[in-house]
């Protein structure tokens, strides 16, 4: 039987090399793919027939569309508005990655217990919010690093811990991302694997499967919660992070 | 752990540029611009309807305004109405009643009148007849001739004195 981390394994589904570099078509990308398809098929599923008083597809499209466009707007104001596609991207994707993920019995691939594809988002927005930043205020963006009235003798001490604080900032989102799926994911896959080794045991005491195979609903159930709150959370941090850029203090 | 292997690092992170590309332009160009279409549709639609009831409230507001400023009025007019009809049944009524009360008087005067036209004829015959009778009697009595204008001046003054004393 495959051990629990059998699941995060990339197998190559197509080999492909440019330039030396090795960009194969992976169970991961397949599943980016798939993961792009759903988003697709419920985003033009559900507007395909637009009705002044929505139905129930219509409504979730339009419920997450809001969701995230009152997330934006209350964490950056107006002059945020115009990344809310980026930002909405960026929430469907981690959340249907990892409900995705969540499906039982095909296999599924969770990308987002990757962290070279965690850290990768996480860095494009720190890069991107970062370019932001100085294209809104440029050079006294800097100043961001120095907290307000602060004595200088403290900003000698503060400046460096701010900037370690922002430059940590990929890390964070990325690792918290990552950690989370990894964690749920793997326990998810011990369990399972108890019930399967209980179950072949012998007689009466095979019936102790059910101890750990109750375990796994429920676990399930945190994480589809999970699912949904960390894509939630990654989307938030990066409204958070683009307020700073944007607003600065 | 799998995930620590550099060699899925370049093609992960090239297919994931790649796809969240193509979810982006999607996003960004087609559902996103729909979705707050619809969102902004629907949005004008309730404001309209909002705006249409409060102008259609405002008309029944001022409908009803009408409505009771001319029942306030009628109902004046009515009051007005009754009031100087009245006014002009209790003047027509005193009139009749001066009238009528008048024309009693003038009538109870003539009755008087003739009352006591009828009175004085009577008493004058009355003493017609009692100086004939005096006479008569005095003729009778004593044989005497006597002068009838002089009895029946002594019986005028009798009466007369009587007739004072009665009344």
């Amino acid at each position: 039987m495959a051990g629990p981390l059998a699941q995060f394994e990339v197998h190559t589904i197509v080999p492909l090399q440019v330039a030396g570099y090795d960009i194969s078509f992976t169970n991961s990308a397949l599943y980016m793919g798939v993961t792009l398809i759903t988003i697709m098929f419920f985003m033009i599923g559900g507007m395909r027939k637009v009705a002044l008083v929505p139905g129930r597809w219509q409504s979730s499209v339009e419920m997450c569309y809001e969701f995230i466009a009152k997330m934006l707007g209350d964490t950056t104001g107006s002059e945020g508005r115009k990344y809310f596609p980026f930002i909405f991207s960026l929430f469907m994707f981690i959340l249907a990655a990892n409900l995705i993920g969540m499906v039982p019995w095909l296999h599924t691939f969770t990308f987002t217990s990757h962290i070279a594809v965690t850290f990768a988002m996480a860095f494009f927005v720190f890069m991107g919010v970062t370019i932001i930043g100085f294209i809104t205020h440029g050079f006294k963006f800097l100043m961001f690093f120095v907290p307000h009235g602060a004595p200088w003798y403290l900003l000698i001490i503060l400046i460096p811990i701010e900037i370690i604080s922002y430059l940590s900032r990929p890390i964070s989102l990325s690792v918290r991302l990552f950690a989370n799926m990894v964690a749920g994911h793997t326990m998810l896959k011990v369990f399972g694997g108890f019930v399967v080794s209980l179950g072949a045991l012998a007689g009466v005491m095979a019936a102790g499967s059910i101890l750990p195979f109750a375990f796994i609903v429920a676990l399930t159930g945190l994480e589809l919660l999970v699912a949904c709150l960390q894509a939630y959370v990654f989307a938030i941090l990066t409204c958070l992070y683009l307020n700073d850029a944007l607003h600065m203090h | 752990m799998p995930q620590l292997d550099p060699a899925v690092f370049i093609p992960q992170i090239f297919w994931l540029f790649v796809i969240f590309a193509a979810l982006y332009f999607f996003i960004a160009y087609s559902a996103a611009p729909k979705i707050a279409d619809v969102l902004k549709k629907r949005q004008n639609v309730i404001s309209d309807d909002l705006a249409i009831a409060e102008r259609v409230q405002a008309q029944a507001e001022q409908a009803r305004i009408v409505f009771e400023k001319s029942q306030s009025d009628a109902r004046d007019a009515a009051a007005a109405k009754v009031l100087s009809k009245r006014e002009e049944l209790k003047a027509q009524v005193e009139a009749d009643y001066q009238k009528l009360s008048a024309e009693l008087s003038a009538n109870a005067q003539n009755a008087q009148k003739e009352i006591d036209a009828a009175k004085d004829k009577a008493l004058g015959e009355v003493r017609d007849v009692a100086s004939d009778v005096c006479a008569q009697i005095i003729t009778k009595v004593s044989g005497l001739n006597i002068d009838q204008k002089q009895v029946s001046k002594m019986v005028a003054g009798k009466t007369s004195s009587i007739l004072k004393g009665n009344s």
